[in-house]
């Protein structure tokens, strides 16, 4: 779990009061320090196609077949194939999106409202990101009501969030069967 | 007019694994001079919560929706300048850590001569003064000569000390402090705490508290509201709370808090965690570890709903609401606790006595 008064999410000002200071130990290295500048100069010298076809995305599940009600794992991993850094912009401050037979985050409407503003995502020369998800085999259907899965096929897709992400290769997808228990 | 009210405050983190929504939909509000306690499990979203009052949360933090109504003027439409203008005089904030909130460089006589010079337009010699006096009001012994030394010098509790006098040098409307006493030992605890109760009601000032232990509410607090997973679940009186809980959480919460005189392992009984909030369980978000939950847990969200009539309620009343559909008459086999407090909530009481939970699930009892 991260901790907001370890993070940079915090706005921090050694010199107004009631601001936390800053921190001194530098654990914590903003975000933005760490690659994107140079990363930031070598792809704006790349083409999109070329930034695209540096890197793949994977979704995989760990069976052909789950119980009705029971949580399907999915890992997705995107890697950059480059020995260099790769910059994509995003459509937003989401970098990825998953979806459950088209509905994004298993939602049959929008749950966010992120701010468009110059977001992308950061590869470091020959980085592997991987996030491991679980699907709990439900629909949000409205604010506050959810619909179990019915039996038979279903399948998960990643992609980056830019626009056709499958045209660009920057999605994938994993196709299971939900049987009866 | 509420001193405070918040309204549909709904805070998000855009990371690299998904957005984190650390609070949910939050209504409440705090009257002028009123005590008013946020209490839930580490994760629960309360140290957000507070700091978003202070607008301090930044990228990729985002506050997504909501107002934050103080002395009538929405903190969320105001300009930087502006907010700093009422960060500095009109609220203060005590922060989880003394380390945010102390600067080592500095004597703790000037950081608190500086928070007043910021508030007050004074004489070097009357802030001087003015400085001596905090000191002296929160406990410390021989301000004049400690005036001059720095935070190091100064033990854990004294610290805690500092901090609660730099808050109220501003003459604040409403201090929120954010776990002020966790990190001390439980006698100087109830010293600490004491001493905030005792200064707010001579200042008359408003405290907004956040604890994850329900004891320290007992000792300060009129009101609570009770977060789980960035979601208000249950809000009541303290009375109410202590004698009637209403949500299976609470419940829980109220079999972790310690004996008087000892901070033990029974702060971790409710079996499970806090869930991650990138990816909440479906319907209430409480069900993968509520000893009650039945089917429709896992379907239907409940929202804070009146335990009487089963009325949602609307905006940030006072009512008091417990989020579970056990109040919409949604459930099938309901509720089945009882909880008997040995020890009256009384006035000369320091602390909440032994809590006894009884339930036939079983689950929430240690
Ligand atoms: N900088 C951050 N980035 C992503 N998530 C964060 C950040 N800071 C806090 N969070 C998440 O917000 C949620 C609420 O945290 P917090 O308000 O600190 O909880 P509490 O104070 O109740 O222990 C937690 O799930 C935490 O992981
Ligand atoms: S709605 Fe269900 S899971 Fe949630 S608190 Fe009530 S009984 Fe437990
Ligand atoms: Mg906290």
């Amino acid at each position: 779990m991260r901790r907001i008064y370890e993070s940079d999410a915090l706005h921090r000002d050694t010199d107004a009061p009631f601001s936390p200071n800053e921190r001194d130990d530098d654990d914590v290295r903003p975000q933005a320090a760490r690659s994107i500048p140079s990363a930031a100069i070598t792809s704006a010298v790349l083409p999109g196609w070329v930034r695209h076809r540096s890197i793949s995305v994977d979704v995989s599940v760990p069976a052909t077949e789950f119980t009705a009600g029971s949580p399907v794992p999915f890992q997705v991993t995107m890697k950059n194939a480059m020995p260099f850094p790769v910059v994509i912009p995003t459509e937003s401050a989401i970098q990825w999106t998953w979806n459950v037979d088209g509905h994004r985050d298993a939602s049959h409407f929008p749950l966010h409202d992120p701010p468009a503003g110059d977001d992308a995502i950061t590869f470091d020369r020959g980085e592997r990101k991987r996030y491991r998800k679980r699907w709990d085999q439900m629909f949000r259907v409205s604010d506050d009501e959810w619909e179990q899965a019915t039996v038979g096929e279903h399948t998960i897709g990643a992609g980056l969030n830019v626009v056709d992400s499958p045209g660009k290769g920057l999605y994938d997808e994993a196709t299971f069967r939900v049987v009866p228990e | 007019m509420a001193l405070l009210e918040v309204n549909d405050l709904t805070v998000k983190f855009y990371t690299g694994e998904g957005v984190v929504t650390a609070v949910d939909g939050l209504d409440y509000r705090i009257e002028r001079g009123e005590k008013f306690g946020i209490v839930g499990e580490s994760g629960a979203g309360k140290s957000v919560t507070a700091l978003s009052l202070l607008r301090l949360i930044e990228n990729p933090g985002q506050i997504e929706r909501g107002e934050i109504i103080f002395k009538g003027q929405n903190l969320l439409e105001m300009t930087d300048e502006e907010v700093r203008r009422v960060r500095g005089n009109e609220m203060a904030m005590i922060f989880q850590d003394a380390q945010s909130a102390l600067n080592p460089v500095y004597t703790v006589g000037d950081q608190i001569a500086e928070a007043i010079r910021h508030h007050m337009d004074l004489p070097d010699s009357e802030v001087r003064e003015r400085t001596i006096q905090l000191l002296d009001s929160v406990g410390i012994p021989e301000p004049e000569t400690r005036y001059s030394d720095y935070p190091h010098q100064f033990s854990g509790g004294m610290q805690q000390r500092v901090i609660i006098a730099m808050a109220l040098s501003c003459d604040p409307d409403l201090i929120i402090a954010d776990e002020p006493t966790t990190a001390l030992d439980v006698t100087i605890e109830a010293k600490i705490l004491d001493l905030l109760e005792n200064l707010a009601e001579e200042f008359d000032t408003a405290i907004q508290l956040i604890t994850h232990d329900l004891g320290v509410i007992a000792e300060v607090c009129d009101r609570v509201m009770v977060m789980y997973a960035g979601k208000p679940v249950e809000k009541a009186t303290v009375e109410e709370l202590y004698y009637d809980p209403k949500h299976p959480y609470t419940v829980g919460l109220m079999s972790a808090i310690p004996r008087v005189g000892e901070r033990s392992h029974r702060l971790q009984t409710i079996p499970g965690t806090m869930p991650d909030l990138v990816e909440l369980p479906s319907g209430c978000s409480f069900h993968p570890r509520c000893p009650y939950a039945e089917e429709a847990c896992t379907r239907t969200q409940p929202p804070l709903l009146d335990p009487e009539t089963g009325e949602p309620l609307t905006g940030s009343g006072v009512e008091r609401g417990a989020a579970c559909l056990e109040y919409s008459g949604e459930l099938v086999r309901g509720l089945d606790f009882q909880v008997t407090v040995d020890d009256v909530l009384g006035d000369e009481a320091d602390a909440i006595g032994d809590v006894d939970v009884a339930t036939t699930e079983g689950e929430l009892d240690d």
